[in-house]
């Protein structure tokens, strides 16, 4: 789970639970998202790393760096 | 036969073995989990198994000792409810929201457990329990949202969702799958006023549109009917025009049938009239050579004939006169021959007497003469020629009448013939008088006939009367000097006789 690449689904921001689209256990499962940096603020479509996981279905995430980039 | 029985007997353990596991081995369905409990259940999972003592199963089967294990299922699918929902929105409209939210089982172990610990044997309630847990989420999302958002924006929608009910999701191991409204009852109208504007504005560009576009039709439509107007109108003039000549023409052939058969017929009458003209001179001279010619013929014939036949008549008459005037002439003259011969010899006779009457009468009268010679110088001188020359003649006629008279004695049918031989002169003349009226007398029985007629003139009517009348006065007057009424008489006498022939 943790080191997934997801892509948001619901705006990821401060004061906001956002929604992440995480391919798992063979299919496709959306979960509670928070940004790791508080601060920080994803819009839907963009592509995230999990960087944490909170069971059942909160995952942290922060902003997905391409490799080469 | 034992080796056959031991085999039915294998087959028929096998077979009850087969089905003792058959009805022992459950499996679980990929949309569901199984929940083992009971006797010996191994728990695999470390971080859950200080608390719980069940046994999840997805996707296999599992044999399950019955009396001291219990395998349960949870259903994994997707379930749905109907919300409807009175509350106010950020705005403080009231509005009604009705929505439906699609919900389920999560599929990690963790919701699982929640949600089996939960639901499990309230699996059909599940449905009331959401209803109103959303109930309750749902009044505080749309307490967080505008109208506008509600409508439009989607991503707040969801975004409020999971922000008022992740925690409790959680906690109940379920996950929102999605919550759509359906829809959103306005009491205020406010959803109808935020559309009137622009359907105002729509509205209005629509009728623009469509009243330029009018325009512009009507425009096109006008011209074109002008264009068309102007098309016809040509097309009936030309169309009177050549109707114009058309009927000129009928006329003119029409009026040429009754021209040509009035030239026809006038020339036809002409002909008649020539005809008849022809049939007329032809029944005029039919008329001249079979009619007038002979009737003139005719005429002529008679007109000869009667003056032939008068001339003839005339002439017979006139000879007939002649002769009656020759016979009366030779009559009278034999008749006066006689009687001149007897007045010579009664004059004779007379002279004798008269001698000496004169001689008495000389002396008588030389007497009266020498008496009244004074007075009666000029009427003596006068009178005594006439007197003498009547006396004398009276006295010749006296002598004559005496003598006739004697002679009547003798014959007096001579002496009637010879007075009227000395008047006969004057008699045919009264009796040419009678005739004078008659134009053309034809007289049938010659000279006879015609002394007939003198004689019946003279007996008949006044005239004849008259003049026989006459004829005895002028007799009279002569013999009144001497005879008197003798004679008188006579004559009397002689009218009778004169009448009564």
């Amino acid at each position: 789970m943790i080191g997934s690449r997801g892509r948001v689904t619901g705006t990821i921001g401060p004061g906001l639970i956002g929604e992440v689209l995480l391919s798992i256990r063979g299919g496709t499962e959306a979960f509670y998202a928070y940004p790791l940096n508080p601060e920080e603020s994803f819009e839907s479509g963009t592509q995230v790393l999990v960087v944490d996981f909170e069971p059942p279905r909160t995952v942290y995430v922060e902003r997905w760096q391409p490799i080469g980039r | 036969m034992e080796p056959l029985v031991l085999v039915g007997v294998i087959v028929g353990a096998i077979i009850v073995l087969f089905v003792i596991l058959r009805l022992l081995y459950k499996v679980a369905e990929p949309n569901e989990a199984l929940i083992i409990s009971g006797l010996g259940v191994r728990v695999e999972r470390t971080e859950t198994a200080d608390s719980l003592g069940f046994k999840i199963i997805t996707g296999k089967g599992v044999l399950v000792m019955p009396g001291f294990q219990t395998a349960r299922r949870l259903s994994l699918d997707t379930r749905g409810v109907n919300l409807q929902v009175s509350c106010v929105t950020k705005q403080g409209l009231p509005v009604t929201v009705r929505a439906v939210v699609i919900y389920k089982v999560g599929d990690d172990f963790a919701s699982i457990a929640n949600s089996a610990r939960r639901f499990l044997d309230q699996q059909k309630g599940m449905n009331d329990t959401i209803h109103e847990l959303f109930s309750g989420h749902l009044r505080s999302i749309v307490g967080g949202l505008t109208i506008e958002q509600m409508i439009h924006n989607r991503d707040a929608l969801t975004g409020e969702v999971r922000q008022s009910s992740a925690t409790e999701m959680i906690k109940l191991g379920l996950i929102v799958d999605s919550l759509q409204i359906q829809e959103i009852e306005d009491e205020s109208g406010y959803i109808l006023n935020l559309g009137k504007p622009h359907a105002a504005a729509i509205a209005a560009s629509a009728r623009i549109a469509e009243a330029q576009r009018d325009q512009e039709a009507t425009t096109a439509e006008q011209e074109s009917a002008a264009l068309k107007a102007a098309a016809v109108r040509e097309s009936q003039i030309q169309q009177a025009g050549y109707q114009a000549e058309v009927d000129q023409a009928k006329a003119k052939a029409s009026q040429s049938g009754p021209l040509a058969e009035a030239t026809a017929r006038q020339e036809v009458v002409v002909q008649e009239t020539r005809a008849a003209e022809l049939e007329a001179d032809l029944a005029e001279q039919k008329l001249q050579s079979q009619v007038r010619k002979p009737a003139d013929a005719r005429a002529y014939e008679t007109r000869t004939t009667a003056d032939a036949d008068r001339d003839a008549q005339i002439a017979k008459a006139q000879a007939e006169a002649k002769e009656t005037e020759l016979r009366a002439g030779a009559d009278a003259t034999r008749v006066k021959t006689a009687a001149e011969a007897e007045a010579q010899s009664t004059k004779a006779r007379a002279e004798a007497t008269a001698s000496a009457t004169r001689a008495t009468g000389e002396a008588e009268a030389a007497a009266w003469k020498a008496k009244g010679l004074a007075e009666a110088d000029a009427a003596r001188a006068k009178g005594l020629a006439d007197a003498d020359a009547a006396k004398a003649k009276g006295l010749a006629e006296a002598e004559s009448i005496k003598a006739r008279a004697a002679a009547l004695a003798e014959n007096t049918e001579a002496v009637v013939a010879q007075q009227l031989a000395e008047k006969w002169p004057e008699i045919v003349e009264a009796g040419a008088k009678a005739f004078s009226n008659i134009d053309h007398m034809v007289v049938l029985n010659g000279a006879d006939g015609m002394s007939d007629m003198f004689a019946k003139a003279l007996s008949l009517g006044g005239t004849g009367l008259g003049l026989a009348k006459q004829l005895m006065d002028a007799m009279g007057s002569n013999g009144v000097g001497t005879s008197g009424p003798g004679t008188g008489e006579l004559a009397k006498q002689n009218g009778d006789l004169t009448t009564r022939d």
